[in-house]
């Protein structure tokens, strides 16, 4: 019989502390998903640890009814996919200029991109929201598409231009060879060579700029406007909090997300693995 | 090696359409006289939600042609983002807004709301609302409230009382106390029997409200009128803050207060009563909708915090009319329906306090105790507002002051040095 690497006891030690890791990850859902359908009465009087007596969808029905739940996934979706296509195109775009192109001072414009990722957006919303008034943005989805374009592709910007630096010359050297200009360049050899680099930075756009509160919540003022996570917000009281609506709308917010995760994620594995294969 | 252009473009196709589609028309908000924008934040199950709901069904009966566009909003968005969308074309033509100096007292101050005194005089509104209700209806120039012009109207009160089991009273032979020592003896036998009498959230607003009313229990009017309005010195170490503070670390060690409540948060206050494990709770009027509906397995009751003639509470949050709302004489017109007999009775039998009620003609009588309390303290002018109210960032100090007090971290005395400071200096800084 063949002996099996590492024996037996380290591999149940190992399965047994990622099985306890995983339980810890997944016992705040687990506390949502089970005050999602308890109803109020009980869990006023049996607490939010307890069992729910009866299934009881009603909160999650009232709640996506109450904010036209529907609506803010198209806004959501509308908002998240543009971003992210047009934040991978500016991207692809200054990377190219500064990774493969080798602009003059392309370290100082790198470092610039980063200062800009990491300016905490409270100190954005001012200047932003004075910007969006004086050209008639305020109150739109088109407002927030261009600013998280921008936020966005500034990290894209830093972490394509990384990987354009060290993109093969020979490859680059060939296609010139061939007659090809710099757009074909661009499009039909470093693209399609980087494109799961590229998926990865997209999912991500997508994940991120779906899962923003702060800029949504100050730049989209009407209801038939707003995102996901500012629907969410509406049920956050004074004094009050809603326990059971607020697990349900937890439980609607997340979804998506997670099932947008789970499409791709083939692509969000590949990606990682890109490197490693070289 | 050379590959199709097609995802390229694609992509490209899929994201102008897509902000194509963003920016689709907005409807328009003209000033035509035929729309109202009402935006509030209160549930539409809420006592507020369901009389308001009322009001725009009789507004719109009463204006025939002009449709009620109304939005439900999150408290935080309006929270973090009135003075922006105040200062912009979006701004509704009447909004629910919070009352107090840091809130509507702000807005005031900065040019964004439209001032009410000649509707509120015309109309009877200020009629209507008592002295102390009214303090946090008007503002004067630095956006301080009491006195000065009416930017608000409000159509609901609130109060802090003490909520109790009475099934938890009976099996312990208590009877409902009348004054501070029948408290105090009530909260002993629970103690003798092993039950913690007091449920109290020391992570949040609840502790600093308990606080408050011990205050207030050795407090007059021109003491509330010192610490709320600035008008005259605060003695930190006077008899009144300090008997709060001795009394407070006192219950705690007596075990009124267990020990574990400075962690507590108010929506584990709210349920530790709901389940019945603790026999009172000493909170405000916004819980009793919830209590109403939620508790099923045992009686429950509600009493003035004994001794007491001065209580937290005020008058709710504010209709405002934004300065540059569109259509304000629909604003006004709505307002007054919201301030009718039968909108505010409606308010009172859905389980909320109306400021201008006929008590008779509310049905429910545990809603008819909570309105009459309410019509007690107001006539005794007894409302003392929220300890937190004076000072910017107040909440978070009190939140910190109580929780030494139930840890023992801190003495009585360290607390009050801890409270002074802040009111002090904000006091300077508003050159008083």
């Amino acid at each position: 019989m063949a002996r099996r690497r590492g024996g037996r006891p380290t591999r149940a030690v190992v399965l047994g502390a990622l099985t306890v890791a995983v339980l810890l990850m997944l016992a705040p859902f687990a506390l949502v998903a089970l005050n999602a359908v308890k109803s109020p009465a009980d869990y006023a009087a049996r607490g939010p640890m307890a069992l729910p007596q009866r299934l009881h969808l009603a909160g999650i029905v009232d709640f996506w009814f109450r904010v036209d739940f529907g609506e803010k996934l198209v806004n959501s979706f509308v908002v998240s996919a543009s971003v992210a296509v047009l934040a991978v195109l500016v991207s692809i775009l200054n990377a190219y200029a500064l990774g493969v192109g080798r602009v003059r001072g392309r370290t100082l414009l790198l470092i610039f991109f980063l200062l800009a990722n990491l300016l905490p957006q409270e100190a954005l919303v001012y200047p932003l929201y004075h910007l969006a008034k004086q050209v008639g943005l305020y109150d739109s989805r088109l407002a927030l598409i261009i600013i998280f374009t921008a936020i966005q592709s500034a990290f894209g910007t830093y972490l394509l231009s990384s990987v354009y630096a060290v993109f093969p010359r020979e490859l680059l050297e060939a296609a010139a060879l061939d007659g090809a200009g710099r757009w074909r360049v661009l499009w039909r050899v470093v693209v399609p060579v980087t494109r799961p680099t590229v998926s990865v930075l997209f999912t991500f756009f997508f994940i991120w700029t779906w899962n923003e509160f702060f800029l949504p919540l100050v730049f989209l003022i009407s209801n038939d406007k707003q995102t996901v996570p500012v629907a969410l917000g509406v049920l956050q009281g004074d004094r009050l909090m809603d326990a059971t609506t607020t697990s349900a709308s937890a439980l609607l917010g997340v979804a998506p997300a997670v099932v947008f995760f789970l499409i791709f994620q083939r692509t969000l594995t590949r990606g990682a693995l890109a490197g490693a294969l070289k | 090696m050379f590959r199709s252009k097609a995802p390229v473009v694609a992509g490209a196709m899929l994201a102008a359409s897509l902000v194509l589609a963003a920016c689709g028309a907005d409807a328009d908000d003209g000033g035509g006289g035929d729309v109202l924008r009402l935006w509030h934040y209160e549930g539409a199950n809420s006592a507020m939600g369901v009389a308001w709901a009322e009001a725009i069904k009789q507004f719109e009966a009463s204006h025939p042609g002009v449709t009620v566009r109304f939005e439900e909003k999150g408290f935080e968005q309006i929270r973090q983002n009135a003075g922006m969308i105040l200062n912009s074309d979006e701004a509704p033509d009447v909004m629910e807004y919070n009352k107090g100096n840091a809130s509507a007292g702000l807005l005031s101050k900065q040019g964004l709301l439209t001032d009410l005194t000649t509707e509120a005089t015309a109309r009877g509104w200020a009629d209507r609302i008592g002295p102390a209700l009214q303090t946090t209806s008007r503002y004067d120039a630095a956006g301080i409230m009491g006195s000065g012009t009416w930017y608000g109207v409000p159509n609901y009160g609130e109060y802090v009382m003490v909520y109790y089991n009475k099934d938890l009273f009976a099996r312990h032979h208590v009877a409902v106390p009348t004054t501070f020592d029948q408290f105090t003896a009530a909260m002993d036998t629970f103690v003798k029997a092993g039950v913690t009498p007091l449920s109290v959230g020391g992570a949040e607003y609840p502790a600093q409200h308990v606080f408050y009313e011990l205050a207030l229990s050795r407090a007059d009017r021109a003491f509330v009128e010192r610490f709320q309005l600035y008008r005259g010195k605060v003695d930190f170490t006077g008899p009144e803050l300090s008997h709060a503070a001795n009394t407070f670390a006192d219950w705690v060690a007596k075990g009124y207060i267990a020990k574990n409540s400075a962690g507590i948060k108010a929506e584990d206050m709210g349920t530790g009563f709901t389940q019945g494990r603790f026999p009172m709770v000493i909170t405000g009027s916004w819980w009793y909708g919830r209590f109403a509906d939620e508790i099923t397995n045992f009686r429950w009751g509600t009493f003035l915090f004994p001794g007491n003639t001065l209580h937290p509470g005020s008058g709710g949050n504010l209709w405002v009319v934004p300065a540059k709302a569109k259509n304000k004489k629909l604003a006004y017109d709505f307002i007054d329906i919201t301030m009718k007999p039968e909108i505010q009775n409606l308010l009172g039998n859905s389980g909320g306090v109306p400021v201008a009620a006929d008590i008779s003609q509310i049905t429910d009588p545990k809603n008819r105790e909570l309105i009459d309390n309410f019509g007690r303290l107001t006539a005794a002018d007894g409302l003392a507002f929220y300890p937190d109210w004076p000072v910017p960032g107040y909440y978070d100090v009190l939140v910190a002051g109580v929780q030494h007090l139930i840890n023992g971290s801190r003495t009585p005395q360290q607390v009050l040095g801890d409270l002074a400071k802040p009111y002090q200096d904000h006091l300077s800084s508003l050159g008083k």
